[in-house]
């Protein structure tokens, strides 16, 4: 008995990146791909309904919309790129936080249970269209010149700091951003649904598998924590889409700014 | 073969069905809201922002509308009041001068009253003195004729008598007033 | 005995420095507003830049956990 309570559970395989390597559903399409589309889907049926009957007093989907749209509006775009420029970018910004925030929410809705973004292709495909859709901006208004001096010149620099500044404003600015953006949002979703599924399959294991009358009794801890984990994992896909969108209107606006 | 199989189970390497899928699902929810959506929620704030705007500028004129006729009226009312308390003084006044007026004529009406019965009353002693004078020198003469006769011939022994008797007649008249009195 | 892939070690470590910065970041950020609640919404984007700036480096450690793999 205190063999088999002290050994390594047998047959308990942790999950590991092989878990995210799902079957095809039918033919080559994926559940992420599926998920997508399912996306895209229902927040353009939301906002349909939301506008369908617009009023200057707000029905309860209506005021939704106009909330979710509002937020993004005013306290992200607004305070981020600001001046008269930043309601160009709203429905850009608004479409992607609703895009982000689905497919995260995806992860912890039953059934569906994945997070689109814990496989890496549509964030990276994201944050390559935020960095075109800055790059642009900036070279717009700049010109190329003047937005490579913005992204890596910063003024007033005595020489022997721009000799270290220069190149790590060029990384960072330039190369890092689109990287980081699209790995922190992947990263965060690949780390919580491996942390959901950790505890998920370690209960279930306890529970069944496990030869063990104690694993089997403190299996419902294990479901306890993916409970727990699952309301985290909620915080922490919202924050992502919000961090997400920040981010991509903090660099819209940098490279929008007069001065560094 | 291992490192095939390392390679594909590595998380970073993303699968090129979701990257197109993604971007085209993307593009098209940002082209559908934009084009539909996002317009309309625009307009709805600023038909909002709107009407606040001009239900506040409603009120605004309201209240100044009220404001002017709050002064008016109070201009109205100062301006009954200031002729309310002329009407009166000016009737105050015009009472007042009536009062004098009226008193100065009575009082006129009265010195004059008084100075005509005064008039009047030397105007009566005069004539009744004239008159008695006359009467009573005539009187007497006839008396004093009736009695005496002859001595009464001698004009100024006469006088001298009724003189005399003019005297005692005064004497005694003078008594009896003061007797009187 | 203990198997596994030295990576992850490698990813702990290297989520140490990032995880104190970000700390530091948002303490400040913190610190502002309740110093200057007015202040709120320009220090929330120069917080959230400092934030990704220091989250870079987790990530980085987080991708070469990944690519560098055995």
């Amino acid at each position: 008995m205190t063999t088999t309570a002290t050994a390594p559970a047998p047959g308990f395989e942790s999950p590991g990146v092989e878990d995210f390597q799902l079957p095809p559903v039918f033919g080559t399409v994926t559940k992420p791909v599926l998920e997508l589309v399912l996306a895209a889907i229902i927040i353009v049926a939301f906002f349909l309904v939301a506008v369908r009957k617009p009023a200057l007093v707000p029905g309860k989907t209506q005021f939704l919309g106009e909330a979710f749209h509002g937020i993004v509006r005013n306290s992200i775009a607004r305070d981020m790129i600001g001046g008269r420029e930043f309601l160009k970018y709203v429905p850009f910004l608004t479409a992607l936080f609703a895009f982000i925030l689905v497919n995260n929410l995806f992860g912890i809705i039953p059934i569906i249970q994945f997070p689109t973004f814990a496989h890496p292709g549509v964030p990276y495909a994201l944050a390559g269209l935020v960095y075109v859709v800055f790059t642009y901006a900036g070279i717009r208004k700049h010109g190329f010149g003047g937005y490579i001096r913005l992204s890596t010149w910063p003024p007033d620099v005595p020489w022997w700091v721009r000799i270290i500044l220069t190149p790590i404003e060029f990384l960072s600015n330039l190369i890092l951003r689109p990287v980081t953006l699209s790995l922190r949002l992947f990263g965060n979703m690949f780390a919580g649904h491996l942390l959901l599924l950790l505890f998920t399959l370690g209960g279930e294991y306890m529970l069944f598998e496990a030869g063990d009358w104690q694993l089997k009794v403190l299996s419902p801890f294990a479901f306890l924590m993916a409970i727990v984990f699952t309301f985290f994992e909620a915080f922490v896909q919202v924050i992502q889409a919000y961090i997400f969108v920040m981010l991509t209107a903090s660099y819209i606006g940098t490279v929008l700014a007069d001065d560094h | 073969m291992s490192t095939l199989a390392a390679e594909e189970l590595n998380p970073l390497v993303p699968h090129l069905a979701e990257i197109i899928v993604g971007l085209v699902a993307f593009g098209l929810l940002v082209w559908i809201l934009a084009k539909t959506v996002f317009p309309q929620f625009e307009k709805m704030y600023a038909e909002r922002t709107d009407q606040i705007e001009g239900g506040l500028k409603r009120a605004e004129s309201a209240q100044a509308e009220a404001a002017a006729l709050k002064k008016r009226y109070e201009d109205q009312l100062a301006g009954a009041r200031d002729e309310a308390a002329r009407i009166r003084d000016d009737a105050r006044s015009e009472g007042q001068q009536i009062k004098a007026e009226l008193r100065t004529e009575a009082e006129d009406e009265a010195a004059r009253i008084r100075a005509r019965a005064e008039e009047q009353v030397v105007a009566l002693r005069e004539s009744a003195e004239r008159s008695l004078r006359g009467e009573i020198g005539g009187l007497s003469a006839e008396l004093a004729e009736r009695i005496l006769g002859s001595e009464l011939a001698d004009p100024s022994r006469r006088s001298a008598t009724v003189d005399s008797f003019l005297s005692e007649l005064d004497a005694m008249a003078l008594r009896q007033t003061t007797g009187a009195s | 005995m203990i198997s596994g892939n030295l990576n992850t070690i490698g990813y702990g470590l290297s989520a140490i420095g990032p995880g104190i910065g970000v700390g530091i970041v948002f303490a400040a950020f913190i610190n502002g507003v309740a110093r200057q609640p007015e202040a709120r919404g320009q220090l929330q984007g120069i917080a959230f830049i400092g934030f990704a700036l220091s989250e870079a480096l987790a990530i980085l450690g987080l991708v070469l956990a990944f690519a560098l793999g055995a």
